[in-house]
């Protein structure tokens, strides 16, 4: 595999990776693998299930790009909730609740609101979170790392959405002026 | 529409992050295409988000590549891949990795060769079934045929009897003559229709080209009764109005005129 040298700004490289062209691809493999690996571990806290899920999505990538919408924004916020989307649904999965040794502490995930992950298991983006106030924490937990709808949290938590709704926008402020420090 | 509040709301890095719900998100994109500095707030959470993803990053092991590139060259050229697979050096995978397609197709490997052992053995089975079912009815049509006979016969003999006991048959035994004791006969007389029948089971088998033949002894003259033909117990022979006696001759197959009288096996009076 040639490691691709040369640099290119996200306008051509959405435009070649539409063509699919293979220097375009390895290119973005390489800039953006490592990201998207942190990203996918943040959710789903396991070695090997994370590359299995990296690969997918880099395949997802592939076979979809043409569906990818410059205008509805960055090619790599369009990649994230890829795989965000790909770890979460593995997070689902029957599959991956069965191994997890601590099988009564996932599937009761919503209730006990995301503290089924120990602070050591807590890895990047996730683990900013973890820095939050319970309230805030709670919402991005279950929202971003869980996938669970405004809706479905309101439901669960007995909150009304409007309130959801609104601490989670306030949530994800403090967690913007935590990232710029 | 205080635009700056709305900025700062925190529904645009809900909007990013994939949070949002339908509503949020159609206003969003209904009000980023009409105040530019919206999109552009839009567009630095989303650098701020990959260069934050980009701190946390965590490497990928090498060779995650080389089999990235495998599969999707493998999943590009599906109807090649005979030849391409030669050249992929397959030892060359130190990463586990989900590898759905050849999974599945063992798996239907396994299904198709199991399906095809069940095939054959239900073919036997049905083989079989089918051979016993003929049997079965072949051996049901012979029942039905032996019953038939049965019946039949039972019916004659049931009608031999009803006959026999009638009160208006008459009775005549006929003994063996000199020489042919061990003969004898029956013949019924019915009185009222004057029909004649033979129980001649007591007869020694006519040989080929032979065959017995009733006479009625009438005034003295012997009057041709009828031959006697392979029925089961009782034959019904002529129809004779009046006889003083009955005696049963040998003749030639199809009877004759008149008596051979050295041939005469049986003979009895009436009354």
């Amino acid at each position: 595999m040639l490691k691709s040298l040369q640099r290119y700004n996200e306008e051509e490289l959405v435009s070649l990776l539409k063509q699919h062209d293979q220097a375009a691809f390895s290119y973005l493999y390489d800039n953006y693998s490592s990201s998207l690996h942190g990203a996918i571990l943040g959710i789903l806290p396991d070695t090997d299930t994370a590359l299995d899920i990296l690969q997918e999505v880099f395949v997802k990538i592939w076979k979809q790009i043409s569906a990818y919408d410059v205008s509805k924004g960055r090619l790599f916020t369009w990649m994230l909730t890829i795989a965000r989307n790909a770890a979460i649904d593995m997070l689902r999965s029957k599959n991956w609740k069965n191994n997890k040794r601590n099988n009564e502490l996932t599937d009761e995930s919503l209730t006990l609101a995301g503290s089924s992950q120990t602070n050591t298991d807590v890895i990047g983006l996730r683990k900013i979170v973890h820095t939050l106030k319970e309230e805030y924490r709670v919402l991005v937990e279950l929202s971003y790392f869980e996938g669970y709808t405004q809706d479905d949290i309101a439901k669960q938590l007995n909150i009304p959405i409007g309130t959801v709704k609104t601490r989670l926008r306030k949530a994800l402020i403090e967690l913007r002026q935590t990232i710029k420090v | 529409m205080d635009i700056k509040s709305y900025i700062q709301s925190g529904v645009i890095e809900s909007y990013v992050l994939g949070l949002a719900d339908q509503d949020e998100i159609r206003e969003l994109e209904r009000l980023r295409a009409q105040y530019p500095e919206i999109d552009q707030a839009i567009i630095a959470f989303e650098e701020l988000l990959e260069q934050t993803a980009a701190e946390h990053a965590v490497s990928v092991p090498a060779g995650v590549k080389e089999q990235l590139f495998e599969r999707l060259k493998e999943e590009a050229m599906p109807a090649e891949s005979a030849p391409r697979i030669k050249e992929t050096p397959v030892a060359a995978a130190p990463v586990r990795r989900m590898r759905w397609a050849p999974m599945v197709a063992a798996a239907s490997l396994i299904l198709l060769v199991v399906s095809g052992a069940l095939n054959i053995h239900y073919y036997n089975r049905y083989h079989d079934v089918r051979q016993e079912n003929a049997d079965l009815i072949s051996q049901r049509t012979t029942l039905f045929a032996d019953n038939k006979t049965y019946q039949t016969r039972l019916i004659e003999m049931q009608e031999d009897l009803d006959m026999m006991a009638d009160s208006a048959m008459m009775k005549v035994s006929l003994a063996g003559v000199k020489g042919k004791e061990n003969n004898a006969a029956t013949v019924f007389w019915d009185t009222h229709t004057r029909d004649v029948y033979v129980m001649s089971s007591k007869l020694a088998p006519a040989p080929s080209g032979k065959q017995y033949q009733l006479w009625a002894l009438v005034d003295g003259v012997p009057v041709d009764a009828g031959t006697i033909g392979d029925c089961a117990s009782i034959c019904k022979l002529k129809n004779i109005p009046g006889a003083q006696a009955f005696a049963i001759t040998l003749e030639n197959a199809g009877g004759s005129p008149t008596p051979t009288l050295d041939q005469m096996y049986v003979f009895g009076k009436v009354g």
